[in-house]
């Protein structure tokens, strides 16, 4: 059934532009995760706090960027807030779109670490004169970061995935809106959404590989 | 009798590989329609979720010459061609402009139905015309002939921002917020969409410079004997006065030439 003439050279002479898409990707996944990573610590203090109205957000948070699909997400960030007159370019739509499930994810990591690592530490620290948050920050959170460090790892793969879901919103110049423009025009359907797999493989390996090698680097005992 | 069997099992083998879709439609008995049904009036669903419209309407009568019945396949605009390719659609009768640069890509009709672009724009934007909409935040569809040509548009002003949607849907919500200040879209659509009264705030105010969008219907490029169907059948649309009728009960208005002067097809 599958009757088709693979053109590769009309699609490689695309890579270019393909190309500047992919930085704009990778720029997208990084902004998101170091945004990510920052509410994500935000939210896990307010959970060890034990304040209602603060533990009451997290909870809300982490339910909703968990359980949603993370199109859904993008969406909101882009038509919901409109309807309230708040107008955000695609760009931005997908960066808080993404940021919101990053952090919401991000956050569970940070507990699950959090578990592993024992109360006699806190403990010890405030016996040593720290203050709750000097014990969270300087004993507690280090450890926490190194052992949810893959984890988060896989979280900065997903954003890079997650934001070939912008053309939802209008997003035209990331790696798959590039890719989607240019189907438009020249109907090289698979040749191009080949070529953007095989950059968002290799994007998404550099990453996991980097990863694997500062993990050796920094994590030795 | 070995030999008259495999003899037989040869023939009947180079039989079924000399078929073409022409013939493997009729003998399915099933003609696989691709169908924006995202488009109005040429492809949505009513009420009742049903498919309507002049693109449905034209591939009911295409299945009806074929002597087969019709089966509409919903088709966004970017699946258009994985639809054909994987051999999930047989026709694709999808509002789909005839570029030489898609031609290398599919085999198209002659045309079977013409467009011409408005400029839909949202009331507090300032924008009073195709002129008017420079500098400004526009969209359209992805993937459509005019979101090509406004895309280009925007790029040779050198000023504004151009943002392609995926469905008619949410170009004219981003138009009726205000996200978008105005769209080019064919007239037909542009219409019905202020019509329909679902987008508040937003209304035609004029016509865009481009080209006629000439739309044809498309299958794979290498299947002569169905293409040349396609064409007499679009050529008999017109000839029998269907084309005529269709474009009343769906559009209305003047009935758009489909043939270009002074050329031959």
């Amino acid at each position: 059934m599958f009757s088709y003439t693979f053109q590769w050279k009309q699609a490689f002479a695309k890579l270019p532009l393909m190309l500047d898409g992919a930085l704009v990707t990778i720029e997208l996944a990084l902004l998101s995760m170091a945004i990510g990573i920052v509410l994500a610590v935000v939210l896990t203090g307010f959970r060890l706090s034990r304040i209602r109205p603060l533990v009451a957000i997290v909870t809300t948070w982490v339910e909703i960027a968990r359980n949603t699909p993370a199109l859904f997400q993008i969406y909101i960030a882009h038509f919901g807030v409109a309807s309230f007159g708040l107008h955000l370019s695609p760009y931005v739509s997908l960066l808080i779109g993404i940021t919101f499930n990053n952090a919401g994810y991000l956050a569970e990591n940070f507990r699950g670490a959090l578990k592993a690592i024992p109360d006699t530490q806190t403990r010890a620290a405030r016996s040593l004169g720290m203050n709750p948050i000097q014990a969270f920050v300087h004993v507690v959170l280090p450890q926490m970061l190194r052992i949810a460090f893959l984890p988060m790892t896989n979280q900065m793969v997903w954003a890079i995935l997650m934001t070939s879901l912008g053309v939802t919103v209008g997003m035209n110049f990331d790696l798959y809106g590039v890719t989607q423009d240019l189907n438009a025009l020249t109907f090289r359907t698979f040749e191009l959404f080949a070529l953007a797999a095989v950059i968002f493989y290799v994007m998404t390996k550099i990453v996991q590989i980097g990863a694997r090698l500062i993990a050796a680097r920094l994590f030795r005992y | 009798m070995k030999m008259l069997l495999a003899a037989t099992a040869l023939l009947a083998t180079t039989g079924l590989a000399q078929a073409d879709k022409l013939d493997d439609i009729i003998a399915s008995g099933t003609l696989r329609c691709a169908v924006v049904l995202d488009f109005p009036p040429m492809g949505f669903r009513d009420e009742s979720n049903n498919p309507q419209g002049f693109d449905v309407d034209y591939c009911n009568d295409l299945a009806a010459a074929l002597g087969v019945t019709a089966e509409i396949v919903e088709t966004p605009f970017p699946e258009r061609i994985p639809a054909l390719m994987s051999g999930r659609v047989d026709v694709g009768v999808a509002s789909t402009s005839d570029t030489l640069e898609r031609a290398k890509t599919v085999g198209f009709s002659v045309p079977y139905f013409a467009f011409e672009m408005a400029v839909t724009a949202n009331e507090k934007s300032g924008v009073t015309s195709f002129d008017t909409m420079k500098g400004k935040v526009v969209g359209a569809v992805a993937g459509t002939y005019e979101a090509i040509a406004l895309e280009e548009q925007v790029k040779a002003w050198g000023e504004g921002e151009f943002r392609p949607y995926q469905t008619q849907a949410d170009v004219f919500l981003a138009l009726s917020q205000g996200q978008l200040d105005a769209t080019v879209s064919t007239s037909t659509v542009a219409q019905a969409n202020v019509k329909s009264g679902n987008y508040a705030g937003v209304q035609v105010v004029g016509k865009a410079p481009f080209d006629t969008d000439y739309v044809a219907l498309f299958t794979n490029r290498e299947e002569y004997g169905l293409i040349n169907f396609l064409n007499l059948f679009v050529n008999q649309q017109v000839r029998t006065g269907r084309y005529e009728e269709l474009y009343g009960k769906w559009v209305g208005g003047e009935v758009p030439n489909l043939t270009v002067p002074n050329a031959y097809r």
